[in-house]
């Protein structure tokens, strides 16, 4: 078939074509974009006005008695309610009961719970579960803050160990060890970065930011492409062209100069911490949460041979029990699901409910398969 | 630069040599630049030096053995095919040769296969036709290395190669950007999608799920894997068909609505057309020759057409990989034909010849082979896209009966589906307005190849996705 005009209309068709060319790409940019937003919103406020970054020597804290609303562009609008202390909890722990085990779980975004309401959150879900499954009433209390790296995290330390815990457990995600040093970031416009193709589509989408607003339907297609992707292709399109020191670096077998860094930070932070808790005679356990692309990759079960999606577990569980920590695998755990990557919002990467939920599952399994003695399933009774 | 796939820099690449190469008329210079932009193009696909070396000693043995054939050596034709067989398999490294006599540097294979085909081609017909004129060193090298038809064909023939070259008009030149735009969707958006749902399933399978989910996933598995196929291959031969017409230069067809097949035999008419017409003429051609022959009982004839046949596409699925798991696709391809032949023979003798041509052409008989049809060639790609692994996942994961119901239910909706989108593809062709068809009008078309520029663009540069590999260019 031939797009070839009759002999009268071809001179018409010459301007005719490009512009219904130009008009169709036109209608559904614009058709698609009013749709996107309908769905893919964030709203002006968010968890950050909650947050209190002004004094570098205590790193980032919550303010004490604040409430912030934050929808993000793939969850709901979301509540986070900071007690007295600044943290995102419920209850406040008061004196001890000497029939109660206590829990002080710190962290940053994921063991805070962020993207999901508080009873979706880790804290919230792990005590009733322990308690059903130990007979014996435990409380969790979520120290765990945004932004709550590995340096945050140190810096509140002492918070941890004020409330007297049977057991600090601190959960710890790859952006904890790739951000060890880093405190809360305050969006800045960046100019922007790549060279050819990459460069002149970011200029574009640069300019259309700050001109334009944001676009949202790129992010929309990216929400549903991700979200339709096997775990298998998720795999592929997160490590396309990624360097050694990307923040998917520690999937790596020989990890880059960066991540030699990151881990040398990390680790004293965290050699750090577990001195301090074995001074003041509390356990403390480490459960690394894997991210997106690393549960995927486990689901699958293959990779290529320069990965190894456990590498980072091992290396952890060498830096924490070289400092009498306890370690609590949870990575098996993701090789038993098919499409692990659903358990995570597609761009933004923190867990949906369903995955806080996993990670809950995950964690009681460990805790109550003896790593805790304390926690065992027939552990009822006092501490 | 990424250009052994359908990548924006492949077709950037094959659009900048088709400005150049039209630049001028002059037949000289278009050979220049094709044969510049070709070495160009295999430059970019090796590695270092060494790594072309084999397949610049496959090429000159190639043309050696045309030159033998040329001086009338002896036995000069049947040594050189065998000899070329030989070192393509060793250089392919099939698992039937020693492990040890292989190279042990990586070297270049892209695109060897498909250069197998035009070689052995060549050294046939010199052989054949005498008469035939000479093919000078540049035009065999062209004919070998043309970056169009390089990594996944299609098999052209040196005369087809040799043609005229076409008219070129902005007709022409829309044409074929419309082609180049629905192939880059095919393979880059329409293939990656459904690869995703094939990878889901074999997921699904693998893991600990529900009955009711596995024979979900059992069925998308089998279902899904053609079409992914379909968008890949044919969206691919698309890209490189429009490119070279841009080029003047006119490729073969290599799919005609292969799903539209009644038959299995009519299936590969239409799916990779220039590989089944290639080993029709050399290998079913010449083998059914040799045996009737040798037969001289005419009752027998028809029933050495199954025998040749299944050699015939025995040979296409071997063809496929070096691996058992092609070895059993050849059976089930050279099985399915065969078959399908004995089936048309034993009918025909059955109920006569005239009696079979019209339940033949019967719309229910027509549905129903069509559904079968799919259905084979879905059950045969399992151990196309399998390795033994994988596919004792997928069928380890259900019993005997539960596998044969979504055989069943397969055909069912296949023989079903398929037909309705045939009468309403007929009724969409037919609707027409002042100036012809409707849905074939150049407002539309124009409308329709806009969205898919729009949506591949997206996908492709905005979001960074790519898609899988080209299936084909890894045989």
């Amino acid at each position: 078939m031939n797009w070839l005009s009759p002999k009268g209309s071809r001179r018409r068709d010459l301007l005719l074509m490009p512009m219904i060319g130009l008009l169709t790409i036109t209608v559904i940019s614009v058709t698609a974009e009013l749709l996107a937003r309908t769905r893919f919103y964030e709203s002006p406020t968010n968890l950050n006005a909650c947050l209190d970054d002004s004094d570098p020597t205590q790193g980032v804290r919550g303010k004490p008695n604040t409430v912030c609303h934050e929808k993000g562009l793939e969850s709901a609008d979301v509540e986070y309610r900071l007690d007295a202390k600044g943290y995102r909890s419920d209850t406040e722990p008061g004196p001890k009961q000497p029939a109660v085990y206590r829990i002080v779980l710190i962290g940053s975004s994921v063991a805070m719970g962020e993207r999901v309401q508080l009873k979706d959150s880790i804290a919230a879900l792990l005590a009733p579960r322990l308690s059903a499954l130990t007979g014996r009433k435990i409380e969790v209390y979520n120290e765990a803050m945004a932004w709550g790296f590995a340096r945050n995290a140190s810096l509140r330390f002492q918070d941890a160990l004020d409330v007297k815990p049977d057991l600090i457990l601190w959960i710890v995600t790859p952006l904890d060890i790739a951000r060890s040093e880093q405190t809360l970031v305050r969006l800045v416009d960046t100019t922007p970065t790549g060279s050819g193709v990459e460069l002149l589509k970011n200029t574009i989408l640069h300019d259309f930011r700050k001109y334009g607003g944001e676009i949202v339907i790129g992010q929309a297609l990216r929400y549903y492409l991700y979200d339709f992707q096997s775990a298998d292709e998720s795999v592929r399109s997160s490590l396309q062209g990624k360097s050694a020191d990307d923040e998917s670096g520690f999937l790596r077998v020989a990890q880059g100069p960066v991540w030699q860094e990151h881990w040398a930070d990390f680790t004293g932070h965290a050699q750090e911490m577990l001195a301090r808790a074995r001074a003041a005679g509390i356990p403390m356990a480490v459960a690394f949460a894997p991210n997106r692309v690393e549960a995927a990759m486990i689901s699958v079960g293959s990779w290529a041979k320069d990965y190894d999606p456990y590498g980072i577990d091992s290396r952890l569980h060498r830096v924490v029990a070289a400092d009498g920590g306890i370690f609590i695998e949870l990575l098996p755990r993701f090789s038993n699901v098919a499409d692990a990557q659903r358990f995570y919002l597609p761009i933004d990467g923190h867990p949906t409910t369903a995955g806080y939920a996993f990670l809950t599952d995950a964690l009681v399994e460990q805790l109550t398969a003896g790593t805790i003695p304390a926690l065992g399933a027939h552990a009822a009774g006092g501490t | 630069m990424n250009l052994d796939g359908a990548s924006i820099q492949f077709v950037g690449f094959g659009l900048a040599t088709a400005v150049l190469i039209n630049l001028r008329q002059l037949p000289r210079w278009r050979f220049t630049v094709l044969f510049a932009s070709s070495v160009l193009f295999v430059a970019s696909l090796g590695g270092d030096f060494r790594s072309f070396l084999p397949l610049a000693g496959f090429l000159a043995f190639g043309y050696l053995g045309l030159l033998l054939i040329r001086k009338q050596i002896w036995k000069a034709l049947p040594l050189s095919i065998i000899a070329l067989i030989l070192i393509y398999a060793w250089l392919k490294k099939y698992t039937i040769l020693p492990e040890a006599s292989f190279l042990s540097f990586a070297y270049l294979t892209v695109g060897l296969s498909y250069i197998f085909f035009r070689v052995l081609h060549l050294l046939i017909e010199s052989g054949q036709d005498e008469d035939r004129p000479h093919i000078g060193i540049g035009a065999y090298l062209l004919y070998t290395l043309n970056f169009t038809t390089l990594v996944s064909g299609p098999i052209q023939r040196f005369d087809e190669f040799e043609r005229e070259t076409p008219y070129l008009d902005i007709g022409v030149v829309a044409t074929q950007l419309e082609r180049i735009v629905v192939g880059f969707f095919k393979v880059n958006i329409l293939a990656m999608l459904l690869h995703a749902v094939q990878q889901d399933a074999l997921a699904d399978l693998a893991h600990p799920l529900s009955q009711a989910v596995k024979l979900s996933a059992a069925f998308r598995l089998a279902v899904v894997y053609p079409f992914f196929l379909y968008a890949n291959f044919s969206g691919y031969i698309d890209i490189v068909i429009a490119l070279a017409r841009l080029m003047r230069l006119e490729l073969p067809e290599n799919f005609d609505r292969p799903f539209s097949a009644s038959s299995f035999l009519d299936f590969w008419n239409r799916w990779h057309i220039t590989l089944s017409r290639w080993l029709k003429t050399y290998v079913y051609n010449s083998l059914l020759t040799a045996l009737m022959r040798r037969v001289s009982d005419p009752r027998l004839h028809p029933y050495l057409g199954v025998l040749c046949f299944f050699v015939t596409f025995f040979l296409v699925g071997v063809w496929h990989g070096r691996t058992s798991e092609f070895i059993v696709f050849g059976i089930l391809q050279g099985s399915g034909v065969a078959i399908n032949k004995l089936w048309q023979v034993k009918l025909a003798k059955g109920v006569g010849n005239k009696r079979y041509r019209a339940l033949a052409h019967k719309p229910l008989y027509i549905a129903f082979g069509r559904g079968l049809t799919f259905s084979w060639f879905a059950f045969t790609l399992f151990w196309f896209w399998g390795s033994w692994h994988e596919i004792d996942v997928a069928f380890g994961s259900l019993d005997l009966g539960a596998w044969l119901a979504v055989w069943l239910v397969i055909w069912l909706m296949a023989t079903v589906i398929l037909a309705a989108w045939e009468s309403l593809r007929l009724k969409l062709l037919g609707m027409s307005v002042a100036g012809g068809p409707l849905f074939t009008h150049r407002y539309l078309r124009m409308m329709y190849a806009s969205t898919l520029a729009l949506l591949a663009f997206a996908i492709t540069v905005l979001l960074n996705q790519a898609a899988p590999d080209i299936v084909y260019k890894a045989f």
